[in-house]
């Protein structure tokens, strides 16, 4: 028993037939009782992930435990897990009493049909869906569908849920509803559970710790924050964050950092940030919409192209050296479109990162 | 997915099992055949001869002119007539259903029991068909006992037979126009004649390919229809006979089946030959 | 708006025309079954008997086993139709969901068989029946025909249009292959499998060249055999024909006209896959 490693994952490969590498030696490990969620793009592999959690797909090498014991070799009906599909794959021509009912129905471990009813009607009960227990799946709204899915994915009592973009398919104010609750139901339950999405505000919301995939490699396995505050590498920092980050090319040269207009002296950033020493050659300054803003001195001048409302902040949209960036103003801010403004940057929270994308600072 | 090797193969051995007995090891077998001669329990190795054979056989030569005659006039008859109707039922009339349901009653019927219908109306005396003919003053000919009309009686049989397949398939790929279509046609003018031709007629072109091979590969097999017609012969004097009775003549009642195999061999690829034709002009018209 | 008017109405009689064209055939046959022996042959023709002869379908029944051959084309048809959906189901099934080495061999093999004609292999099927000693009986009527390539492309197809994740979401709930065949499966397409068993159902009906070959004792004969031996028995009796074609034609008829819709969709469905 090692509730730490509930779940853990080591040295895992996915060679498709045809060469594609999805997924590259990735190790991580689940707490148990955590929402892990598996974070990324499209096509960096977390399904794949997922698929391979569940046994639905077979590793090229790697291992797989589940409280500390290996499954890569057993059938995904014997791994203890719930799955819950994007698109539900409910059982269309069944009702949702008889599709909660049906993992209760099938294999060895066949119950009577009137205590699977039972067990299945208390799962419904605390998905809140007894009401639509004769129901076909082609009647209920997605909100509804979601929730007939998990209750089938609960019903057999797994270890751990694992649920792959569950958000997908609904509009955008269900979805804040659902993942609030899936999350208060999952904690409820005590289950452990791994939540693939690409959508980072997802993630960071009902996440207690996030996985971020790019290219079948884990950039970034961390507590939400630190994505934001911290990211690993450029590519996680750009990821992450909305409105995205403002990059900025620059030279290092003898202390000095060389933007397109504007120099910083390297005295003048915080030195306990560094991640290593910081060589002369091409590097990507970069700073979040929310550290650089206009003041009577910047870094920066610049013209406003535009300025975007979004809630009680405004974006204002400016091009620097042919790239377009961005910075984070109150609501009061009384800069309009046309205006020239000097932006300065927070310099112990800017970032700097290699050509490869490797952060220094 | 994981692999399921064993598992697939138990699932599909019944299909193997059968496909290997039953279609592959025939065709095999046949090719193989039609480089023998003997009756079937005594059969020997004599080359190429039985293709020597049917290439002089005078009635082999007869039973493929019919059968060629046959494809070549009934198929595009039957797909013109087929496209009219078919159209007629798209665009014009309300009982759609009605008139699909009618017309598609030949499909599923037996040809045999339908033939002998027929035979009946195409008689030469107290015939249906030739007491219209006479009404309306047109000759009218002897259809099943004259040898040389007994090639124009299958043709006409094989066309009201093959109207149903045809229309209810066109009637398929009209349903999958889209619509919007004939909406933006109707915006700038276009007459009904202009639909049917600009828009229409593009649109068909992979299904009416598609049926062209599909009848005239049924024509080449066309056995059952001569035979309920004829009353088990093929016309007065061998006079329709084709490809498939020449096989059937030769195989079981003159007991030659190695000729009947090379006469099948011959009219396989003949098939298989049309088959990659369609091939062939279905990708040039897909890849437009 | 004239001229529309005008093409409606040439489209209507032209409809009409075929419409009586293809019918026609089916009103005579079973009038004709009706009529005295005078009526069928008279100059000029008579459509509508003055007595409906009912007499003439005992003297078929009296004349050849016809209970007979009804009884062995609907068991040949039945077995034909339920064996080769029983193979096509389970074939399909793993062509779909299973990955296995060779699937696409298998795929490219049956594929290239579905274009051989079925007269190019009848022949030698027949000497292999006979070889086995099957001639004259229903093994060897139903042997060959119980699997169905062009079936099981049709489920293929068919089962291809649904989710893979049902498939997968029944391993996860941990049904068994088995158990997701009959209990997911064939539940979501019961309409397809019915419309290929309606269709594999018609076709063994009217199936005509193979059992011409491989029976000839009366008692083993289907219909349509049947029929022909009669037709060529009864000689001149022109009404006894077309009772006995019309009792070929009618159960099928019966059975279209329930079903017409379904068997109509189902026999576009399968031909587009060009």
């Amino acid at each position: 028993m090692n509730d730490d490693k509930f779940v853990e994952v080591k040295n895992l490969k996915k060679v498709y037939d045809n060469g594609h590498e999805a997924i590259k030696d990735v190790s991580f490990s689940v707490k148990k009782g955590d929402l892990v969620c598996l974070l990324g793009p499209s096509g960096c592999g977390k399904t794949t992930i997922l698929n391979m959690l569940a046994g639905l797909l077979n590793p090229t090498s790697g291992d797989i435990l589940f409280d500390s014991k290996s499954v890569v070799n057993v059938a995904p009906k014997d791994r203890q897990i719930g799955y819950v599909f994007q698109n539900y794959a409910l059982y269309p021509h069944m009702t949702v009493l008889q599709n909660v009912m049906f993992p209760l129905t099938v294999g060895k471990q066949k119950m009577p049909k009137d205590k699977a009813k039972e067990i299945a009607e208390k799962y419904m009960e605390t998905t809140q869906i007894t009401e639509l227990a004769d129901q076909k799946p082609g009647n209920l709204s997605g909100g509804q569908q979601q929730r007939v899915a998990i209750a089938r994915a609960l019903v057999q009592q797994p270890k751990i849920l694992l649920m792959d973009e569950p958000l997908s398919n609904l509009d955008a104010r269900l979805r804040l509803k659902i993942r609030e609750e899936i999350r208060n139901l999952v904690k409820k339950v005590g289950i452990t559970t791994l939540f693939v999405t690409h959508d980072q505000e997802e993630a960071l919301s009902i996440g207690d710790k996030i996985i971020l995939f790019n290219n079948g490699v884990i950039q970034q396995d961390d507590m939400g924050q630190n994505f934001y505050l911290e990211p690993n590498n450029y590519f996680v920092a750009n990821f992450v964050g909305n409105p995205v980050i403002d990059n900025f090319k620059v030279n290092v040269k003898d202390g000095k950092i060389t933007g397109s207009d504007f120099e910083i002296n390297v005295d003048d950033l915080d030195k306990s940030r560094f991640k290593r020493d910081l060589t002369n050659g091409e590097y990507t300054l970069s700073v979040r919409p929310e550290n650089i803003l206009p003041a009577e001195t910047g870094h920066v001048s610049a013209k406003i192209d535009d300025v975007e409302l979004i809630g009680r902040e405004r974006i204002l949209k400016f091009t620097h050296d042919g790239v377009q960036a961005r910075s984070l103003v109150d609501l009061e801010t009384p800069i309009k479109r046309g205006d020239n403004v000097n932006l300065k940057m927070r310099l112990d929270r800017v970032f700097l990162f290699t050509k490869e994308g490797e952060r220094v600072y | 997915m994981r692999s399921n090797q064993k598992k697939a193969w138990l699932f599909l051995a019944p299909t193997i099992i059968f496909v290997t007995f039953f279609s592959i090891y025939p065709i095999l077998r046949a090719f193989v055949m039609s480089f023998q001669s003997g009756p079937l329990i005594n059969l020997n190795w004599t080359g190429f001869s039985n293709y020597q054979y049917i290439f002089s056989d005078p009635e082999f030569w007869r039973a493929i002119r019919n059968t060629i005659l046959y494809a070549l006039i009934s198929v595009p008859v039957a797909l013109a007539i087929s496209i009219m109707l078919a159209w007629f039922i798209f665009s014009k009339v309300k009982h759609k259903s009605f008139f699909e349901t009618t017309f598609f009653m030949p499909y599923v019927t037996s040809t045999i029991a339908i033939g002998i219908v027929f035979r009946y109306i195409f008689n030469g005396e107290y015939g249906m068909l030739n007491f219209l003919l006479r009404a309306l003053h047109l000759p009218a000919p002897n259809w099943i006992d004259d040898p040389s009309m007994s090639l124009t009686t299958i043709i006409i049989f094989g066309v009201w037979t093959s109207l149903a397949f045809n229309i209810v398939i066109l009637m398929g790929a009209l349903r999958n126009i889209d619509p919007n279509y004939y909406t933006i046609a109707d915006m700038y003018g276009a007459t009904g004649t202009e639909r049917f031709w600009r828009i229409t007629m593009p649109q068909l072109v992979p299904t009416i390919a598609f049926l062209l091979t599909m009848n005239i590969i049924a024509a080449f097999k066309i056995y059952t229809s001569v035979y309920a017609l004829f009353n088990g012969q093929a016309g007065v004097g061998n006079s329709a006979t084709t490809a498939v009775f020449y096989i059937y003549n030769k195989f079981q009642i003159v007991g030659t089946p190695g000729v009947a195999m090379a006469a099948t061999v011959i009219l396989f690829l003949i098939i298989m030959f049309v088959t990659f034709l369609q091939r062939k002009m279905m990708k040039k018209i897909g890849g437009r | 708006m004239k001229k529309i008017r005008w093409g409606t109405l040439v489209a209507y009689i032209v409809l009409a025309i075929f419409a009586i064209i293809t019918v026609f055939p089916f009103v005579y046959m079973i009038l004709g079954g009706l009529m005295s022996f005078r009526e069928t042959t008279t100059i000029p023709p008579t459509l509508i008997p003055k007595h409906f002869e009912w007499s003439n379908y005992a003297k078929v029944f009296a004349q050849a086993p016809f209970a007979r051959y009804f009884l062995n084309t609907f068991i040949t048809a039945s077995v034909t139709t339920i064996v080769s959906l029983f193979n096509a189901l389970l074939g399909a099934f793993a062509m779909v969901n299973l990955k296995f080495k060779g699937k696409g061999v298998v795929q490219v093999v049956l594929l290239s068989l579905l274009m051989v004609p079925g007269e190019a292999i009848i022949f030698t099927n027949y000497n292999t029946i006979a070889r086995i000693g099957l001639l004259n009986t229903y093994i060897g009527l139903v042997l060959p025909f119980l699997t169905s390539i062009f079936y099981m492309y049709y489920l293929q197809s068919y089962f291809g249009s649904i989710s893979q994740t049902i498939y997968k979401a029944a391993m996860i709930d941990g049904a068994s292959d088995w158990e997701y065949i009959w209990r997911i499966l064939v539940p979501m397409s019961k309409g397809g499998l019915f419309t290929v068993a309606l269709l594999s159902f018609i076709s063994g009906w009217n199936s005509f060249l193979w059992p011409l070959l491989v029976t000839n004792e009366d008692s083993m004969r289907l219909l349509n055999n049947g029929l022909t031996s009669f037709a060529s028995d009864a000689g001149s009796e022109t009404q006894l024909q077309l009772a006995a074609a019309t009792l070929t034609v009618l159960p099928i008829l019966i059975l279209y006209f329930i079903f017409r819709k379904r068997i109509i969709r189902g026999v576009v469905r399968n031909d587009l896959k060009g």
